[in-house]
């Protein structure tokens, strides 16, 4: 099970989670990027940005 | 559909104009290119171009916007960028789809339904209300410029606003104030209002006011001023509060109202169609980016309405919407077809 980057919880990954899914950590609320399934491997999220525009 | 197809598609229809309200030709000329790339082309009730691939239970809508704001713009190819009006906003989206779907193995079960919307530059949104009721899909994506590694999740809200004031006729040597500059005064005490109520908020959590028009008038024994403007509001949305202060602002003298309220709208990250998006763009080695839009779109419309994973997603800078400069650059633009092949091969529900 991965750590949370910020905290070091266990961060809870479902059975079926893919390559790319946004998950939380349920003790701190950051939010990661699944890089890898096997072996699990998270990153931080992607950044947010704020466009004008539609 | 190979890759100077997929241009080739963009370019014609560029090459129709097609502002709100006068979309048929462009949609006969879709429908006809979309039949020859394999999909089940057709049109709606609305004028909506509707393209279909794939069979069963499931279905991906991606709905797009086949009309442009006035203005056209002859298309040209300049050092590898395609200026033409609807480039960016948002026809080289709606090509993207109908060029992905064509190319994309689509899982059994999955039917991706493009649709490409009429009448979403103006006020009616007639072709994304006409199909709101009409589908149910398990994930949609908005065709919306979002840059080829930007991931829209969210647009603002908006609403109109105008205030009516008059008053009895006043001499310019008389004393009092006279009608324009109290309205003048209501608008810039509102706008100060706003700026101490967005004070540290991002820009996508700020109420944004614009004054759009101002006249006056008297006939002599009444002097009138009418202001007309709009407002951009957060996920909150706080309409009521807004309302209540513009009104006691114009307490006694003038008569406000907000109207045509498009509801702001932010979407879920955690689910799969965000996931291979994410996926595919990095295989494409690009860095994804999550994008929260000042403006709107058809996801207020929709969004609510399904409540289902969706995102904005397509090529090209949206700072170029609705300018003389529009233009995508084509090897984006083809960067974005591979990438929603990607996607719609994916198992998004």
């Amino acid at each position: 099970m991965p750590k949370c980057l910020e905290c070091d919880a266990d961060v809870n990954l479902k059975a079926d989670v893919e390559v790319g899914e946004i998950v939380d950590c349920s003790d701190c609320g950051t939010e990661f990027e699944v890089r890898s399934v096997d072996p699990p491997k998270l990153d931080h999220a992607p950044q947010e940005e704020e466009d004008w525009g539609e | 559909m190979n890759d100077q197809d997929a241009v080739a598609l963009l370019r014609s229809l560029c090459e129709i104009y097609s502002p709100s309200g006068e979309e048929a030709d462009a949609v006969n000329l879709l429908a006809h290119r979309a039949a020859n790339a394999g999909l089940k082309a057709s049109t709606d009730g609305a004028g909506n171009f509707i393209g279909e691939r794939g069979d069963g239970p499931t279905s991906v809508v991606l709905l797009g916007h086949i009309d442009t704001v006035d203005g056209f713009i002859p298309p040209a190819v300049r050092d590898g960028r395609l200026h033409a009006r609807g480039a960016v906003d948002a026809k080289g989206s709606l090509a993207m789809f109908v060029a992905a779907t064509a190319r994309a193995t689509i899982p059994i079960g999955v039917r991706v339904i493009v649709i490409g919307a009429v009448e979403e530059e103006a006020p009616t949104s007639k072709g994304a209300h006409y199909i709101c009721d009409r589908y149910q899909p398990a994930a949609a994506v908005i065709g919306e410029p979002s840059g080829t590694s930007g991931i829209t999740l969210g647009y603002k809200g908006r609403c109109a606003l105008s205030l009516v004031a008059r008053q009895p006729h006043t001499h310019s040597a008389g004393e009092g104030q006279s009608v324009a500059a109290r309205a003048a005064e209501w608008w810039t005490r509102f706008e100060e209002y706003c700026v101490r109520r967005n004070h540290n908020r991002r820009v996508f959590d700020r109420v944004d006011a614009h004054l759009d028009e101002f006249h006056t008038s008297t006939d002599g024994f009444t002097d009138r001023a009418d202001l007309r403007g709009s407002l951009r509001l957060p996920p909150e949305a706080p309409v009521n509060e807004l309302r209540g202060r513009l009104a006691d602002l114009a307490t006694g003298w003038g008569d406000v109202s907000l109207d045509n309220y498009t509801p702001p709208f932010l979407s879920d990250r955690k689910n799969r169609l965000v996931g291979a998006l994410i996926r595919s763009i990095r295989n494409a080695s690009l860095t994804p980016k999550f994008k929260l839009k000042t403006g709107t779109s058809d996801m207020n419309v929709v969004g609510p309405a399904w409540r289902c994973p969706i995102v904005a997603y397509g090529p090209g800078d949206s700072r170029l919407d609705h300018t003389a400069n529009e233009h995508v650059v084509l090897d984006e633009y083809l960067n974005a077809v591979k990438i929603l092949t990607c996607v719609l091969g994916s198992r998004l529900a």
